[in-house]
Order: C-alpha cells, then sequence, then structure tokens
C-alpha cells in the first residue's frame, strides 16, 4: 500500500507538467493584454506597449515559458503581475476561506446526502422517496448563486440571523467562523448534496436486493442495522468514488459562492486574475487546483481498501 | 440590539470563551470608529502613477497628497503647498511647501522628495509630458522651495498639479518615487490623512487604512481635494464585493456603511430602507461614447461617421443605461461636461431634434459604404459597454451597416483597441467606454477628444482644427478666450466626429443613516465623514 501511494504521488509529477504546459500555452495564445489593463482606460497605445515591455511580455514562448518553468522548480510561483504581490502569499490569503467552505460543504454535504439516499432506497416507491429524488433534480437544476441570493433575502435580510457576507477567519473563534460559512455551504452543497443522495440511492436499490441482504432480513436482523451496516457499506465505493469526482463541482461552484457571499477565497482570486490577464496568478492557482485534485483523487482510491477488502493494489 | 446579536449573546452565555462569542472583534466604541467602505471596483494595486485606474486614484488619495487640489468649483488650491508664484515672463514657477509635513515613515517631507515625484508623474501623465516636453529644470531650492523652470510660459500648471484626473500628481518619498514609472512600487507611504496597512491587504477582498496621527491639515474648511482634511474615523476598511446584490444586502443589513456605486436597479430598493441614504454620488457624472476607427473601411469616410450621428438616440443609450431613471441622465450633443465652465454645444445640431434615419441613409450611401463588416467590439463584463453595445449593433444594422458583433471582454477590448490592421485582419471598426465627466472639464484632461493622429487616443482621428482649437485653448489668456477655443474645438470635433458621445449619466452613493458628512464628488472623500 505504502509503495503504491509513493507511486502515485510521483505519478502527480508528469501529470503537474501536462497542467502547466496546457495552461501557460492556453494563457498565451487567450486573447487580452494585462498591459492594457493596467496602462486605464486613458492610456495612449505607447504607454500600453512601455508597460508590456516592462512586464517582459514582448518576450518569446519559449523564454517565458522556460523562465516560468524554472522558477516553479524552485518553488517561486512568480509575482503577481497587478498587485506586485507574490503568488504564493496571495495563494495563502485566500487558502483557509476556500478550504473551510469546501470541508464544511463536503461534511454538510455527505450528512445530508447519503442518509437521503439510504431512505430513499428503503422506502423507495412512496412520497418520500419522491420528495428525496424532487429534492434532488430541484438540487442539479437551481444554480448556486440563485440558492445564494434567495437564503440571504430569508436568513441574513428577513430573519436576521446571519451575515450576508464576508469571511471570519477560523482563529477568531469557532461560531464567528461558522456564521459566516453556514449560507455560503448550504448554497455551495445543493448540488452535490443532490449528486450524492441520487448515487447513494441508486446504489442502495442495488445492494438491498442482493441475496445477503435477504439472508439478513430472515435472521431477524434489524431494519437500521441492515441499512447502515449491512447494506451502505457494500454500496460505499460508488458513493465515495462520486464524492471524489464531486470535488470538481465543489472548485467550481466556490467560484460562484464565493462571489456571491462576498467571501475572499481562492475561487474570486482566480476570476479577477482570469479578467486582468493576471497570468502568473491563474497560472499558480490552476496548478493548485489541479495539484489537489489529484490528491484527493488518491485519498479515494486509498479509502477504496477500507470499505472493500477485496481491493488491493 | 439587533436580533443577531441578540441570539449571539444568548448563545454566549453557554460558549463562552473558547468558542469566541463573548469576545467579538469589536467593541461598540471601535465599530463606530471604523468605516466600512464598498469601493466601485478592486484595488488590485497601489500605485497610482502606474496604475491609473479610477479605484486606484481614489484609494491613493487618502495615503498620498498633492501639491494642489481642486475644490468643488475645479479650482486648484494650495494643499501641501504653502504658495505658487510665477515670473512675469510665465517661465519660472516657484513653489513653496508647508513647513512640518510628514511621510507615513517619520521622515520630514522636503523640496527633493517633490522633485522625484513630479519627475515620476510627469513620464505618465498626458499634462505632466507636456510640461516634461518644455522643461528647463526642476529643482529642489532649498528644503521647502522647488524651482520649474520652462522654456515656454505653461498657464495651466496650477491645474496639472491639483487636478483629480489620473493620474494625479501625487508626492512620495524620493526613494520610492526615484522607481521607474513604468514599474510599480512596492512600499506605500505617503504624507496623506491615513496610512495604507499593508500587511492587512487581500487585494481583490480587503484594504485597510489607519488615520495618521501626525499629519498637519489645512486650516480652510475642506472642498473635494483641497482644505483641511480632518479625519474623524480611526479606521477604514474597504471591502470590495463583485456582486451588486450582495452589497446591497449587506448595506441595508449594516455591514458596510457606504456603497460608492450602487446600481440603478437596486435603489429603489436601498430607498426603501428607513436605515439607508441615496443620493448623486459625483455631480460631474459619466460621458459615455463609442469610438470608431478612423484608419478604417467604413469609418475611414466622415459621411459614415456622420451616418452614424444623424441616426443616433442618446435617450436610447441613456435608458440602457439607467433605465427610467429621468434624474439621471442629460443629452449631450458635445463633448464635454454639462455645468462645467467650458461646456458648450456649438456645433452639436446632428445631435439633436428628432433622429433623422432618412437622413443617415443618406449619408451612408455618400460615403461610398459597399457592406464591408463593421466589426463592434463590445466587453461584456462591464454593464456600461455591454448596455450601449447592443444598443450601437442595432442602430448601425438599421441604418444599413453589416454588422460583426463581437462580445469580449474588457481585457480582450484593451488589447483589441490598440491594433491598427484592418478589419478582418485582428482590427475593429468601433468599441464602447465612458469617460468620468471630471475628465473631461478641458482638453488637458480629456484625451479622448484630441485629434492627432498617431498620438491621439484609440480611432486615431486626425482633424488638424480640433487640435488648431487645443492649441488655442492652451494659450487662452483668460475664460472668455478659453470658451472660444472650446467651441471651436466642439464644432470642429462635431462636424468631423472624433468620436460619438452617447449621453451624459450619472451614479449613486448610498449610505447607512449613521453616517454623515458625505459630499458629492468625483471621488468618495472620506475627510469630513463620521459614524455613529
Amino acid at each position: 500500500m505504502f509503495a503504491y501511494i509513493i507511486r502515485r504521488v510521483l505519478a502527480t509529477i508528469p501529470v503537474m507538467a501536462v497542467v502547466a504546459l496546457f495552461v501557460f500555452s492556453l494563457l498565451y495564445i487567450a486573447p487580452g493584454d494585462p498591459a492594457a489593463v493596467i496602462a486605464g482606460d486613458q492610456a495612449t497605445p505607447a504607454d500600453v506597449e512601455r508597460i508590456r515591455e516592462s512586464l517582459g511580455l514582448d518576450r518569446p514562448y519559449l523564454v517565458r515559458f522556460g523562465e516560468w518553468v524554472w522558477n516553479i522548480l524552485n518553488g517561486d510561483m512568480g509575482v503577481s503581475i497587478f498587485t506586485n504581490l507574490p503568488v504564493t502569499t496571495m495563494i495563502k490569503q485566500r487558502i483557509e476561506p476556500t478550504l473551510s467552505l469546501m470541508v464544511l460543504t463536503l461534511i454538510l454535504a455527505v450528512s445530508i446526502a447519503v442518509p437521503m439516499g439510504v431512505v430513499a432506497a428503503w422506502k423507495h416507491g412512496t412520497w418520500i422517496d419522491r420528495c428525496v429524488m424532487g429534492f434532488a433534480v430541484l438540487g442539479f437544476s437551481v444554480p448556486v448563486f440563485v440558492v445564494g441570493y434567495v437564503l440571504a433575502y430569508i436568513f441574513a435580510l428577513e430573519l436576521d440571523w446571519l451575515p450576508v457576507q464576508g469571511y471570519t477567519a477560523f482563529k477568531e473563534g469557532f461560531f464567528p467562523w461558522l456564521e459566516n460559512l453556514v449560507l455560503p455551504a448550504i448554497a455551495l452543497g445543493g448540488v452535490y448534496i443532490a449528486l450524492i443522495a441520487r448515487i447513494t440511492r441508486a446504489t442502495m436499490l442495488e445492494v438491498l436486493q442482493q441475496d445477503y441482504i435477504r439472508t439478513a432480513r430472515a435472521k431477524g436482523v434489524g431494519q437500521r442495522s441492515i441499512l447502515f451496516l449491512h447494506a451502505l457499506k457494500n454500496a460505499a465505493v460508488p458513493i465515495v468514488t462520486v464524492i471524489g469526482i464531486g470535488m470538481a463541482l465543489l472548485i467550481g461552484g466556490a467560484v460562484v459562492t464565493e462571489s456571491v457571499f462576498a467571501i475572499p477565497g481562492l475561487g474570486r482570486l482566480t476570476v479577477d486574475a482570469i479578467l486582468r490577464r493576471d497570468y502568473p496568478v491563474i497560472q499558480g492557482v490552476v496548478l493548485l487546483f489541479s495539484f489537489v485534485y489529484v490528491l484527493v483523487n488518491l485519498l479515494i482510491d486509498v479509502l477504496y481498501t477500507l470499505f472493500d477488502p477485496r481491493i488491493r493494489y | 440590539m439587533d436580533r443577531r446579536t441578540f441570539i449571539k449573546v444568548g448563545a454566549g452565555l453557554g460558549f463562552a470563551g473558547h468558542l469566541g462569542l463573548s469576545a467579538p472583534a469589536y467593541s461598540q466604541g471601535a465599530a463606530a470608529r471604523t468605516l466600512k467602505f464598498v469601493p466601485q471596483a478592486n484595488l488590485a494595486n497601489f500605485d497610482p502613477i502606474w496604475g491609473t485606474q479610477y479605484v486606484v486614484r481614489n484609494a491613493a488619495a487618502l495615503v498620498w497628497d498633492t501639491l494642489f487640489g481642486f475644490d468643488e468649483h475645479l479650482v486648484s488650491k494650495p494643499q501641501m503647498a504653502e504658495g505658487a508664484s510665477v515670473s512675469a515672463d510665465g517661465l519660472t514657477w516657484t513653489i513653496k511647501l508647508r513647513a512640518g509635513l510628514k511621510f507615513h515613515d517619520g521622515s520630514t517631507v522636503h523640496a527633493k522628495d517633490v522633485v522625484a515625484s513630479l519627475t515620476r508623474w510627469s513620464a505618465r501623465d498626458s499634462m505632466g509630458q507636456m510640461i516634461k516636453a518644455i522643461q528647463q529644470e526642476l529643482v529642489a531650492v532649498d528644503d521647502l522651495t522647488v524651482r520649474w523652470v520652462l522654456k515656454r510660459p505653461y498657464p495651466k500648471m496650477l491645474m496639472a498639479l491639483g487636478k483629480n484626473s489620473t493620474p494625479m500628481a501625487f508626492i512620495m518619498p524620493e526613494r520610492i518615487a526615484k522607481t521607474d514609472p513604468f514599474k510599480q512600487i512596492d512600499e506605500y507611504i505617503g504624507s496623506g490623512p491615513m496610512r495604507f496597512v499593508k500587511d492587512e491587504w487581500v487585494p481583490g477582498a480587503k484594504a485597510v487604512f489607519a488615520k495618521f496621527a501626525d499629519y498637519k491639515p489645512r486650516s480652510e474648511p475642506s472642498s473635494w481635494l483641497s482644505g483641511g482634511k480632518h479625519i474623524m474615523v480611526d479606521r477604514i476598511e474597504w471591502i470590495v464585493m463583485p456582486d451588486p446584490a450582495t452589497a446591497s444586502a449587506a448595506l441595508q443589513n449594516g455591514e458596510v456603511d457606504w456603497w460608492e456605486n450602487p446600481i440603478t436597479d437596486l435603489v429603489p430598493q436601498l430607498r426603501r430602507n428607513r436605515n439607508v441614504r441615496v443620493d448623486i454620488a459625483d455631480p460631474l457624472g459619466n460621458i459615455g461614447t463609442f469610438r470608431m476607427n478612423h484608419l478604417t473601411t467604413p469609418f475611414n469616410s466622415v459621411k459614415a461617421r456622420q451616418a452614424v450621428l444623424a441616426a443616433l438616440s442618446q435617450e436610447d443609450y441613456m435608458r440602457a443605461l439607467v433605465g427610467d431613471d429621468n434624474a439621471l441622465w442629460k443629452p449631450l450633443p458635445g463633448f464635454f461636461t454639462p455645468g462645467t465652465p467650458l461646456y458648450t454645444e456649438e456645433g452639436g445640431d446632428l445631435l439633436k431634434g428628432p433622429r433623422n434615419m432618412d437622413l443617415a441613409k443618406r449619408l451612408l450611401a455618400e460615403s461610398g459604404y459597399a457592406g464591408t463588416p463593421v466589426t463592434c467590439v463590445v466587453a461584456q463584463d462591464q454593464p456600461i459597454t455591454k448596455a450601449q453595445g447592443d444598443v450601437t449593433a442595432d442602430l448601425l444594422k438599421r441604418i444599413g451597416f453589416n454588422v460583426d458583433y463581437v462580445a469580449t471582454d474588457w481585457g480582450t477590448t484593451g488589447q483589441r483597441r490598440a491594433m491598427k490592421n484592418p478589419v478582418g485582419q485582428g482590427g475593429w471598426s468601433m468599441f464602447h467606454s465612458w469617460h468620468a465627466g471630471a475628465d473631461c472639464i478641458n482638453p488637458a484632461v480629456y484625451i479622448a477628444c484630441r485629434a492627432n493622429g498617431d498620438a491621439a487616443w484609440f480611432g486615431w482621428p486626425n482633424i488638424p482644427t480640433v487640435e488648431a482649437a487645443v492649441t488655442e485653448w492652451f494659450e487662452a489668456p483668460n475664460l472668455d478666450a478659453e470658451k472660444t477655443a472650446i467651441r471651436n474645438l466642439n464644432r470642429a470635433g462635431m462636424e468631423n466626429v472624433t468620436y460619438a458621445p452617447t449621453g451624459f449619466f450619472l451614479q449613486y452613493q448610498a449610505w447607512r443613516a449613521n453616517i454623515s458628512g458625505v459630499v458629492k464628488g468625483p471621488l468618495p472623500f472620506f475627510w469630513g465623514v463620521s459614524k455613529t
């Protein structure tokens, strides 16, 4: 197992190299010019050109790519064209809010969606099942920003229970931290809950028809034990897989959620950087997201062995 | 005590201590001394000479001071300067600094700092470049005296030093001001009324300013950028909110105190809230524009440009921008800001009265237009350019142009508009923008009204009669002569269609009822603003 993990971690290197090449090339050929954005609306063409030169954007592709890769290999992600701050500093400033949002959403989603899916499978064909599936369709269909606005309107503006926006660092206290994240996590979690609930239901339906479940029932095992000990554990592998794949959903959703709730996270940093063509920041953040995604999938692979002892690497 | 505070207190009884509820970040008094402000855009950089965005200028006005500053009558008044004098031949300007001014690092402001700062500024600013071109020498005579010797008189010197258009002539310590004007500074030390708290700066999210204890405000009452800049709070937090609906909700909920530019759609909702005040932000407003490329077909023909003006309905543009609120817009048959001394409608007849589609079609036919595509570049991520672009596309089609509508973003527009290639090879026919009214009060600060060919703003109009009028204005000995020159400029610009003005529009600002001292102006002025 240990050797497998080492191999997988090493395998991230070529993956990251491909991502790096892809991102750099894509930005190189994409239209847009950070120098024009920096120069402002009143700038003359000569001003724009001078800024482009000062940023080194007039240099050939290979020179710029080689320099960037060399710096990355030396642990230097570069300096933001706009803020003049190191990209690593900007990422450090933003990583806690995004990580907090994703972890809370994950906890919320799994703790709601899995029981929902299990109950829907258990009560297959009843109104409970239809309600759960109706919610799942709704969760998939309603955009995150709409859910966000509705939640903010009800719980912040009308009821005045929670703040509309912002983020409080965890070190300021658990409740202040939680207070700012509850609404964003619910808004972001909607799609995720729908996805996991549907997969849980489908997998549980299949498992509940297996012979060993019938045997357990015949032996008089209680319904709760059948559902959560016998059936759910055997249905866990596809559910865990979906949770892992869904991380991409969370990363994408965080961009919108952070904008709606004014959370200073990596999602907003990415959007701002793209709109301004802040190449070093875009490259740094995309590399980070790719790395996280690869690691999450590795974690999922490792978790398989816990749920299904037959799986060996 | 609001409901949320009550719940917190209740919860705090059970969870006091380690969970943090019993130790709010600010006490009631501290909260009243912190002003939370939602700026118009993200403060992505903080060098007001290198980055000329308005948001940078607005923040910089807190941290850096200027020798002179515009008051509400657009008169340049001494600020860091004790005063200035000019020799009888108009060639030598002597500027005396006020004694005892300090930078935020504790050092004293000296004339050498002014020399370095003006040198850097004059490399980037259009007025500064004009002065630099006729500069004999710029020297520090002693610690408090600067002498600027010119080869030719420059009567607009005080305007250049006190204007609020970007880049403003901010004064920095010499060591910082010696930075290449095309490279960013990384120390934000000024002598203004607030210090920039760099450690708390999260670009894209938050910028913090703390009161500078050693600031020496002038004794005169404050008026825009002049007079005593008395700061009434200890701390100002700029909170960047990309989503207007969130900013609106945060203001109504009391999470922020002042929102610089609420979108028109949300204003009725804000007005209904008894805890929120709404008023015009900047009486000098904005001028909507679209620029046609004078180098390529079809707009290299003046007839084609006139055809557009003949059919252009400014009301359509303004409705698309501000909706049904008639207080927010007015027609603009000219290039200069309404309500300012040089405003004129001379030559603007083509934009007045009922729109004449027949005339437009006739002019287009006379231009020899043969159906070549008109590449209309429209930035979709800026509501103002998007709204104008949609109106333009419809207008052009009705006149008979073959429109190639290019939906893109502002970053791409910025790059594409600099290209002089023909349409079809990466070039463009027109793009949309807008100018702050404060930047359209005279030709010195108004690059878009110039028509000096390759040196002109994008679209590169080459209209000698416009440039002759600009020269006439620069050399004008008094206001009457200036007005005559501007009438000539407006007439020449309208006849030859330097660009198409789409109307004059205003924007709102909104703040909590417990905030007082908010004034109307071309930028948010924080001095005199208090919170209870």
